[in-house]
């Protein structure tokens, strides 16, 4: 099913597909433009720049490494969520809170009517893809996750921010696709936070993929994803991209007695341990993976982002990727 | 009447100016290697000290560590127990927030203590800000949530019962650990019960352990309670159980099901009540005087007319400037209350 709509999309991809979860880690040059642009150093157009040359380096090193699906790093975004509501009208930063450990973000505060201001990210993604002739993915945070993670202080309740949320995001996948992108991510990471709302981020996510021509995706990690399934299967896209490794591949049980439905981003390699896998952990995750699910619905990519590794951690998390898959294919 | 104003659990440990960055910057030091141990317990103590500071600015008569040093609620606890280790990452509940998870190697172990050392220093923290009167609760996290948060490795760990077990039998040890170091009231949070009624025999028992430790350590002439906190899901399908505890106080999250309000006012509480009135999760302010007026149903029917008001869970998961603000807002429904 998944195979036939990228076919008819264009999309000739091997088997096993390898692509990655959306970010990659910043280079110096980024961090220290940012740095610089925050203290009033230099201007939007200099941090642009610097922006630009390191999407240019992941995209290469992705043409490098051999993934088949790519994405464009995220070198201009911090927070996932933070991203667009800093852009949104409607919203407000928020002071820092803290996300796990050490690390904190800037949870963005709803504070009126939210609308769509024009592409977000169309820009990003056409210079990405412009920069391969392989598939980059349009990479966008969905509705559900936008609302669970932002403090409300204007609508009367959670179902109708995500509602409100499900248009704004819809008019940027179209957007997407009228710039000629095919695979769109729309992550929801918070999917299984409120098993009871479930059915409401399911009615958002049609309210945003419902009668558009595209290969959708969406990412969930970290999550209690056994209080969500199989109805998380009713979610309307066509790939979950799922973080597996890091939970030792218990969802696998689960696939076991109830059919999972739709292609899968396999996460193969954890992301939030320095330690690089060896590759032949790496095969027998794969390995394990076709004990349950067929290959040709089965894509290879790390659990999540790559934005907390090093650089050299990332790439080498990703060729163990590309290595895997490509053991199989042959 | 006694409407104490009291804290519910942790409190942001950093925010947005520089000097409130210590902890976050100390830590970020220890981990490139130029800051050492005694560095990071010089900040978490410094925040510590910061943390009180504010709730007594506050005028809560109840305040917390913040739990400043906690890195989760889950594996800071676990991660101390003998047979624990932690493990990679996993989402709190609802919130964006993440725990590591603790693994079960074997049977957990309590061979040191896990939070009479934060308890001491917090003390010391609240003498020095002139906080007498006010009293510092120290917090646990459960042994039926901890374990409900846990894998298993061992095979003798895998059912959650002999995880229960070994949780509340550690945690039970600290209660007594706690008393004897002078803490007069003890926070028990469990929050997976609420998810898991089914579970109720099985963490009746838990809380029996810890229920009899707080009653050897008055049999040692300390003065000490046992409150019992939930949150992070609607208290309504469990209240008659919560109740009929023989705790020295339940406190309860009224923001998940508005409608417990009614039920509270309607069904009364043969104990105290902790009323989680104000939202801990999402920072537009409550106006004291709706608050005020949902308390007012409530008061009559609480048992020995004793409650207290406080946020619906830890603050931590709010930005500093609102957590503070939220703070300041239950002086502002106490006062609502004493002026209808």
């Amino acid at each position: 099913m998944g195979r036939e709509k990228l076919e008819k999309l264009g999309l000739h991809l091997p088997l096993f597909p390898v692509t990655s979860v959306g970010s990659f880690p910043k280079l110096d040059s980024v961090v220290e433009a940012r740095n610089e642009f925050r203290r009033g150093k230099i201007g939007a157009e200099k941090l642009t720049e610097a922006e630009r040359r390191a999407t240019a380096f992941w995209m290469q090193k992705q043409e490098e490494l051999g993934i088949d699906v790519l994405v464009d790093g995220e070198q201009y975004r911090g927070d996932m969520v933070a991203y667009f509501a800093e852009r949104l009208p409607g919203f407000t930063e928020g002071g820092l809170v803290r996300s796990y450990g050490n690390r904190y973000y800037h949870k963005p505060i709803v504070t009126g009517e939210v609308s769509w201001p024009g592409p977000l990210t169309v820009d990003w993604w056409r210079y990405a893809q412009g920069l391969t002739t392989k598939p980059v993915k349009g990479m966008l945070t969905g509705p559900y996750t936008m609302m669970d993670w932002s403090f409300n202080e204007h609508y009367a309740d959670r179902k109708a921010t995500c509602m409100a949320l499900a248009g704004v995001i819809r008019r940027e996948v179209e957007a997407l696709l009228e710039a000629g992108c095919r695979i769109v991510q729309v992550d929801e990471p918070a999917l299984s936070v409120r098993p009871e709302e479930l059915a409401i981020a399911v009615e958002a996510m049609h309210r945003v993929t419902d009668g558009l021509n595209a290969y959708f995706i969406s990412h969930a990690c970290y999550g209690a994803f056994e209080l969500i399934y199989p109805g998380m299967l009713e979610l309307p896209v066509d790939n979950f991209d799922l973080e597996m490794s890091n939970s030792g591949l218990d969802l696998l049980e689960l696939f076991r007695r109830h059919p999972f439905t739709k292609d899968i981003s396999f996460g193969v390699v954890d992301v939030h341990t320095h330690v690089l896998e060896d590759a032949p952990t790496v095969r027998r995750r794969v390995e394990q993976a076709l004990t349950i699910l067929p290959k040709e619905r089965v894509w290879v990519d790390p659990d999540c982002g790559l934005k907390t590794r090093t650089v050299d951690e990332a790439i080498g998390k990703l060729r163990l990727c590309v290595e895997a898959a490509r053991s199989f294919r042959n | 009447m006694t409407l104490v104003l009291a804290h519910t659990g942790s409190y942001p440990r950093i925010g947005d100016s520089p000097e409130l960055q210590l902890l976050r910057r100390t830590i970020a030091g220890v981990d490139r290697g130029d800051r050492d141990a005694g560095d990071l317990a010089e900040a978490e103590s410094q925040m510590t000290r910061r943390a009180i500071d504010e709730q007594l600015a506050a005028g809560l008569d109840v305040v917390t560590d913040g739990q400043i040093r906690w890195n989760d609620p889950v594996s800071y606890l676990a991660g101390k127990l003998d047979g624990v280790r932690v493990n990679g990452l996993l989402r709190l509940f609802d919130t964006n927030f993440y725990f590591r998870q603790p693994v079960l190697a074997r049977r957990p172990a309590r061979t040191r203590e896990l939070v009479v050392g934060d308890f001491a220093v917090a003390s010391e923290a609240l003498k020095a800000a002139g906080g007498n009167g006010r009293r510092l609760k120290p917090v646990l996290t459960g042994p039926y949530t901890l374990a409900r948060l846990s894998l298993a490795e061992s095979a003798e760990m895998r059912a959650l019962e002999p995880r229960v077990a070994a949780y509340a039998e550690a945690l039970a040890a600290e209660v007594g650990a706690l008393a004897d170091a002078g803490a007069a009231e003890v926070q028990i949070d469990e929050p997976s019960i609420l998810l898991f009624p089914g579970d109720w025999p099985l963490f009746a028992q838990a809380m029996g352990q810890l229920l009899r430790a707080r009653d050897e350590a008055r049999r040692r002439r300390h003065t000490i309670d046992l409150i019992l906190q939930v949150y992070f899901h609607d208290c309504a399908p469990l209240y008659e159980k919560l109740i009929g505890l023989p705790v020295d106080g339940v406190g309860l999250d009224f923001i998940y099901n508005p409608r417990l309000a009614d039920l509270v006012a309607q069904a009364g509480s043969p104990v105290p009540l902790g009323l989680g009135v104000v939202d801990g999760r999402n920072t537009k302010l409550e106006r004291p005087e709706d608050v005020a007026r949902q308390v007012a149903r409530m008061l009559p029917r609480i048992a020995r007319a004793r409650a207290w008001l406080g946020p619906s869970c830890g603050l931590e998961y709010l930005p500093r400037d609102r957590a503070r603000a939220k703070l300041e807002l239950l002086g502002k429904i106490r006062a609502a209350l004493a002026g209808r």
